[in-house]
Order: structure tokens, then C-alpha cells, then sequence
């Protein structure tokens, strides 16, 4: 194993750790049963781990999440027969650490920053802003199509 | 003829019970985070379970109304929405039962005792598990985005407190928004001004990583599908109100960051 194999491998395996814990976290807040929560931190990690690869090789942050998201819906779609109703529930809060809830809060910061009587940097500012209003809409957009296409590909639509 | 007496009268009675009964089936499902295409599901099972068809349905962002029949008979009814939330275990114990009913049968003042008892007696986890595990999710959040590990047990702390805090403003009917500004403010001083305590380098990001509680990730994605299944007024209903969660967040984050000299 190369020395930057092995540093992915750490990352990897950080990141899937935390989005395990993350999706747990979550789990709890959403009141999930101790057997679904286990599934949500398996879900959480398996998503983290392959977005964190995905993005190792240089895919963006968008079709990264995109392929997380499709991975854990579609192990939930595939065993949701066995699980029964609520199943897509389980993969949607798997998925719930890769929500981009800062960049949100960041770009709406940027706006507010664009605001004040005279904004230093407004150009530098305003783009961040766009930037990253961009990449909430579309990573949040990403992560519901990658649940939603094996849900609707799956006989069992989840009731 | 009386009015007892009278078949119209009766089924247009019967038809009433059925289509409440089953808007109280929509509405616990719709409160506990279900997808438009859900409530429905729920409604027409309920309803198909108490010998009535569904002529026709609408999913509000507030508000349910349902039109069953049965023969040449029909009624329509209408029932609130209270505050969306999610609450996996309610929402699960609702969808068996709504099945079981299809598949068995049933009488409506069965199905509303039935649904108070499940909103009654389905377990919740207690505050003080779920405000730690919120503290650890915002932690575990902070490391996703690569807070540097003295700032994990602040952040820990204030989403802990931060959730300890959403829970009791909840519970005294307090306004989602203004519960979002409160608790993104009082999570945020606390994070960023333990963080930087701490020692972080990484204070801005750990006052922001203390504030991921407040992320309504579950009717974000819930909105995008609502759109996608064809129900665009609930989904766009649903991302507006996001939206606007999300802004009042970030005035608490303004406000933090001010009190902590940090704005940009």
C-alpha cells in the first residue's frame, strides 16, 4: 500500500466513522428503535466512506454525494421487504451527514455581509455567497435524487 | 321518516366517521415527517379498511381533506396539521396498523382509539439521551468538516444544550422560527467561545458545527421527493419553510459571531 493510499484509508475510515455517529446522533432526535439506529449509523458511514473516495478522485462534492446517496437507497430498496414499512425513512436519515447545513448558513452569512453600508470585498463576498448557495441546492438536490431513483425502481415503494 | 331511520342519512353518518378517521391516520403520519405519497397511502388504507372508497385527496402543508364513498354516496371532510416534526416510531406504528387495517378490517371508533393509544403510548426516547446524542451528532458533524478535535467537546456541550433548550421552547408552543434563532444563538456562543477556550483554530467553524441541530435535513429531502412524485405545492411548501428555518438560524449565528468578534 502506498503512503497515500494508506492517508486515504484514514480519511476514509474517519469520515465513516463520524458519519456513523453523526447519523446515530440524528437516529436518536428522530426517534429511530435501537435495531434502526444501527442501520442508520451502517447507512451513515457507507455513504461518508464513498462520497470521501469519490472525492479522493476528484469528483465533485455534488455527483460525490449523488453516488452515497444512490448507495444507501439502494441497500434500503433492496432489503426493505425484510424490514417493512418505514424503510425509506431509515436510508433518508443515513444520509442526513452529508446535508450541507453550513455551507447554507455560510452563504446566507455572505449575503448579510453584502448588506452592511459599505461590504469589504463585495465582489470576493458575493461570489463566495453564490458559490455556495450553488452547492447547497445542488448537493441537496443530489442526495434526494440518489434516494429517490431506487425507491421508485423498487416494487416495494416503501409504505 | 325519521331522520334515524333514513339510509341516506345513516351512510352519509357512516361515511363522516370513516373519512375522520382516516384524516387522523393522514395527520399522524403527516406530523411525524411522512412523504405526501405516504399520507395518502395511509388515508386510502384506512379508509378502504372501514369499507370505503377514496374519491379524492389533498395534501396541504396544514391542512388534509378527504372525499370517500361508498355507492352513489359521498362525503368530504377536512382536518388541521399541527407542527411537522419526526418521529420514526410513531410514523411506523401508524403505516402496520393503517395496513393491518386494509387487511382486517375494522370500525372508526376503533381506529381513533387505536391512534390515540399509539400517539400516547409509542416510546420515545427521553430528553436526556436524545440532547446528549444531538451534542454528539454536532460533534460528529464538526469533525466531517474538519474541526480540529479541541473544539469536539464544545460543540458537543452546546448542541447538547442547544437541543436541551429546542425541547423546552417546543414543548411551551414557542415559534419554530424564533426557537431557531434562540437556539442557533445560545449553541453558537457557547461552541465558538468554548472552542476558542478549548484552544481550536478552528472556533468560526466549531460555532457553526453547533448549530447543525437546526438543519431540517429530513423535509429538505422530503420537499425535493414531494416534487418529484408529483405533489410540487406540499414540496415547494415544505423547502420555503426550510428556507426559512435556515435564515432565522443564521441571524443566531449572526448574532453569535458578533458577540464572539468573529464576523466576517
Amino acid at each position: 500500500m502506498t503512503p497515500l493510499s494508506a492517508q486515504l484509508m484514514i480519511d476514509v475510515g474517519h469520515q465513516a466513522a463520524f458519519g456513523a455517529l453523526a447519523a446515530w446522533g440524528f437516529g436518536v432526535l428522530f426517534n429511530f428503535d435501537w435495531r434502526s439506529l444501527v442501520w442508520c449509523s451502517a447507512l451513515g458511514a457507507l455513504a461518508l466512506a464513498l462520497r470521501t473516495f469519490a472525492l479522493a478522485g476528484g469528483w465533485s462534492l455534488e455527483a460525490a454525494s449523488f453516488t452515497a446517496a444512490l448507495a444507501a437507497g439502494a441497500v434500503v430498496a433492496l432489503t426493505s421487504r425484510r424490514r417493512g414499512e418505514g424503510a425509506d425513512v431509515i436510508a433518508l436519515a443515513g444520509c442526513i451527514p452529508m446535508v450541507p447545513g453550513a455551507f447554507f448558513g455560510k452563504a446566507i452569512l455572505g449575503l448579510f455581509a453584502l448588506t452592511a453600508p459599505a461590504p469589504a470585498h463585495a465582489e470576493e463576498t458575493a461570489i463566495f455567497a453564490i458559490v455556495a448557495m450553488t452547492r447547497v441546492i445542488l448537493t441537496l438536490g443530489a442526495i434526494g435524487a440518489g434516494l429517490a431513483i431506487p425507491s421508485q425502481m423498487s416494487r416495494h415503494r416503501g409504505f | 321518516m325519521s331522520a334515524a331511520a333514513d339510509p341516506v342519512v345513516l351512510r352519509h353518518r357512516d361515511l363522516e366517521r370513516i373519512a375522520n378517521a382516516a384524516l387522523r391516520v393522514g395527520r399522524i403520519l403527516m406530523e411525524c415527517g411522512g412523504r405526501v405519497s405516504v399520507v395518502r397511502e395511509g388515508m386510502r388504507l384506512a379508509a378502504q379498511g372501514l369499507g370505503a372508497n377514496v374519491v379524492g385527496e389533498r395534501v396541504g402543508y396544514a391542512s388534509l381533506t378527504l372525499t370517500v364513498g361508498a355507492g352513489e354516496e359521498t362525503i368530504t371532510r377536512m382536518i388541521d396539521v399541527g407542527p411537522h416534526g419526526v418521529n420514526y416510531r410513531l410514523d411506523v406504528a401508524v403505516r402496520r396498523f393503517a395496513t393491518q387495517l386494509a387487511q382486517q378490517g375494522g370500525a372508526p371508533q376503533e381506529v381513533n382509539a387505536t391512534i390515540d393509544r399509539l400517539a400516547r403510548e409509542t416510546p420515545r426516547h427521553p430528553l436526556w439521551l436524545v440532547a446528549p446524542a444531538t451534542g454528539l451528532a454536532c460533534a460528529a458533524f464538526g469533525r466531517l468538516l474538519g474541526v480540529d478535535w479541541p473544539a469536539f467537546l464544545p460543540i458537543f456541550l452546546a448542541g447538547g444544550l442547544g437541543q436541551w433548550t429546542r425541547a423546552k421552547l417546543h414543548a411551551r408552543g414557542t415559534n419554530p422560527c424564533l426557537i431557531a434563532v434562540a437556539v442557533a444563538f445560545l449553541a453558537g456562543v457557547i461552541g465558538g467561545s468554548g472552542a476558542r477556550a478549548a484552544g481550536s483554530a478552528s472556533a468560526e467553524m466549531a460555532l457553526i458545527a453547533s448549530t447543525l441541530l437546526l438543519v431540517p435535513g429530513v423535509p429538505a429531502t422530503n420537499a425535493q421527493t414531494d416534487i418529484m412524485e408529483g405533489f410540487p405545492t406540499v414540496g415547494s411548501a415544505r423547502a420555503v419553510s426550510v428556507a426559512m428555518i435556515m435564515v432565522f438560524a443564521t441571524i443566531g449565528i449572526w448574532g453569535a459571531e458578533a458577540v464572539l468578534g468573529i464576523l466576517p
